[in-house]
């Protein structure tokens, strides 16, 4: 058993085990976790008690005790990004839809757009001097 | 490699802190700051300890106004603007399959220790494009809504049934006196069958002309084995020199008009990168395209012989691009194609639709791949599945199908949902997903299914740490010299024939 920052992890031959809290962590962010996981440990999830789940990470190969905790470790830094990523979705959700439906969906008139495509273009040409040809410019 | 890592970042991260006013962004650590990203195409670049006093939405001054004009604050948001850029960066949807790749003949007088594309030996003539399947093609490529047409032919060595070539750019140019679409004609050669006749012909109907050149005579040639007498290697090269010297007698500017070449990196090339550079500057050549092997094909085969993890790859990717900087500052101009590719995604406002490396996948929608036999498959990779016994990736055949039916091919379709980066775990929340994309046939050639799994994709782990790459190098780029390199490998200057962005097949 391990107590690192207060993540405890039962340490066993190539394998971690340590619980999560579902009213800290929605199940989606630990399978959203347990995804980024897949390529360097056999991930298995399960729900030992209400509201709780529990992640086992077992490892591909030989992994030593420090090994195995710096994986739970990461693993919990990853639900953090996780948790992150999914409160920056949810708080943007109606302004992403709104965004969208306007660039694939909206009747804009077509000078506008010309308008934004064209300052678009100044904007990254101006500097590039971009009539003139690389090979007789300053570099 | 493990795209887990490097998400798995050192950062103060506090999901409860998020004030209300923070806009929609993606975020990684890179060069020892914090990478933002937007839909937009927009990055930004915050200091650690900056990332916290975002997430309150407490940055002022100067960099809270940069962030609101780039879209990561809600406040001062310019949703026109916004919805503007992203409909131009996905500007390629709709557009119809712009590159049609013709196999003229299976048949091949090289046997390359990593060939992925299917091939025969010289005496199968039964390999053959006829005419009347060219003819075909053609009228089948006419047929889809692609203002633009690039037939891009391929093999085998597409020049050893060089009859077929000739008639499918005869009859294209012919055709198009009434259909005035924007044609262009690009050829993957060995140069090893090529004659005066066969260059004539190319240089006077404006065929582009792209070959494989692995590096040095002793690399190239232990790369890729010729059935023949004498060098690859200096057949290659005398051909190259002497298509340069033929535009430049049409009077054509020999920065755009030259023999462009792709290498492919086996274990050999790891360590040589530098000197495979300096041979395609002493040729000429203004871009190098630095393709890991896919252990596809022969290469299957020979792994364990030409092969390597996707770290060493990236670790001479990154060893070779330094040098490649070294030299533009120079002022000798040479660019690296793929982080040409990834840049004009990253510092300007379009998507230079590489049809593998978008979301969706260009296969079937962008590109097509003709087989010598007029079966339409995916795209080029598609057709060699096919060879290895499995048609999954076969679309219908130039006579007998419709460009309808290939649009609304279960195969497709499949393919598409597959590719968007919105439906697929990792990608969705990825730093890079404004930059990247899918290639969900690799996905199954690798894991049995389109979809995959990206952490154990090497096609992920390939794009995730060459854009990772180019965005250390902007992060520490503090006097402005590199980001001054890398925009002007984002200028594409037009040049008929050219193939910006050519697929993976071999010459």
């Amino acid at each position: 058993m391990s107590d690192v920052n207060g993540l405890t992890t039962d340490l066993g031959e190539r394998r971690a085990r340590f619980e999560v809290d579902e009213s800290i962590y929605a199940l989606d962010t630990i399978q959203g976790a347990a995804y980024l996981f897949l390529d360097r440990c056999y991930v298995f999830l399960d729900r030992p008690a209400d509201r709780r789940v529990a992640v086992l990470l077992k490892a591909k190969g030989d992994a030593d005790e420090a090994t195995l905790e710096a994986l739970a470790g990461e693993f919990a830094n990853e639900l953090l990004n996780q948790a992150l990523r999914k409160a920056v979705g949810a708080s943007n959700a109606k302004i992403r839809e709104f965004i969208l439906a306007k660039a694939f969906f909206s009747v804009d008139a077509p000078s506008s757009i010309d308008k934004l495509l064209a300052e678009l273009d100044a904007e990254e040409m101006e500097p590039l001097e971009i009539p003139v040809p690389w090979e007789k410019s300053d570099g | 490699m493990t795209i887990s890592t490097r998400l798995t970042t050192p950062l103060r991260v506090d999901p409860t802190a998020l004030a209300p006013e923070v806009g929609f962004f993606r975020y990684g650590v890179v060069g020892g700051k914090v990478l933002l990203t937007n839909e937009g195409g927009e990055f930004h670049f915050l200091e650690q300890d900056r990332f916290d006093t975002f997430l309150r939405g407490k940055i002022d001054g100067e960099e809270r106004v940069e962030l609101e004009r780039k879209g990561f604050f809600k406040t001062g948001l310019d949703i026109d603007r916004m919805a503007g850029r992203i409909r131009r960066k996905k500007s390629f949807l709709g557009g119809g399959p712009h590159l049609h790749i013709v196999v003229t003949t299976l048949r091949c007088n090289h046997a390359c220790k990593y060939c992925h594309a299917s091939r025969t030996d010289m005496d199968r003539v039964d390999t053959d494009m006829s005419l009347a399947t060219a003819r075909e093609v053609v009228e089948f490529a006419f047929g889809t809504p692609s203002r633009v047409l690039n037939f891009e032919f391929q093999g085998g060595e597409p020049t050893a049934n060089f009859a077929a070539l000739k008639f499918v750019v005869e009859h294209a140019l012919e055709k198009n006196r009434y259909e005035d679409r924007e044609l262009l004609f690009s050829l993957v050669t060995n140069l090893t069958l090529m004659d005066d006749e066969k260059m004539n012909f190319l240089v006077d109907k404006g065929v582009m002309v792209c070959t494989s050149l692995d590096g040095p005579e002793d690399l190239h040639n232990k790369n890729r084995g010729w059935i023949g007498k004498g060098s690859s290697y200096q057949t290659v090269s005398g051909w190259m020199e002497k298509f340069n010297q033929a535009w430049i007698a049409k009077g054509l500017d020999p920065n755009l008009f030259h023999v462009d070449a792709l290498m492919t990196c086996t274990r050999d090339s790891l360590s040589r990168g530098r000197e495979i550079v300096d041979e395609y500057v002493k040729r000429g050549i203004k871009s190098i395209h630095l393709r890991p092997l896919n252990p596809f094909g022969f290469a299957v085969n020979t792994w364990k012989q030409i092969g390597y993890t996707m770290e060493e790859f990236l670790a001479f990717y990154q060893d070779t691009l330094d040098y490649i900087l070294e030299l533009n500052q120079q002022g000798i101009f040479i660019q690296e194609r793929q982080a040409a590719m990834f840049l004009t995604k990253m510092l300007t406002p379009d998507d230079p639709n590489y049809t593998d490396c978008r979301s969706p996948a260009g296969s079937g929608s962008a590109q097509l791949a003709y087989n010598f036999d007029g079966s339409i498959y995916t795209c080029d990779e598609g057709r060699m599945v096919a060879h290895m016994g499995n048609d999954f990736f076969k679309l219908g055949h130039v006579t007998g199908t419709a460009w309808n039916d290939i649009a609304k091919h279960p195969t497709v379709r499949a393919i598409a949902v597959a590719s968007i980066q919105e439906a697929l775990p990792a990608c969705v929340d990825c730093v890079y997903k404004p930059t990247c994309g899918i290639q969900p046939l690799h996905n199954y050639m690798f894991d049995g299914d389109l979809f995959g799994q990206r952490p154990r994709s090497r096609k992920c782990q390939e794009f995730f740490g060459e854009q990772a790459d180019l965005y250390r190098r902007l992060a520490e780029d503090t006097d402005g010299r590199v980001e001054k390199i890398f925009r002007r490998w984002t200028i594409q200057r037009s040049r008929p024939g050219t193939i910006p962005y050519p697929t993976e097949g071999s010459a």
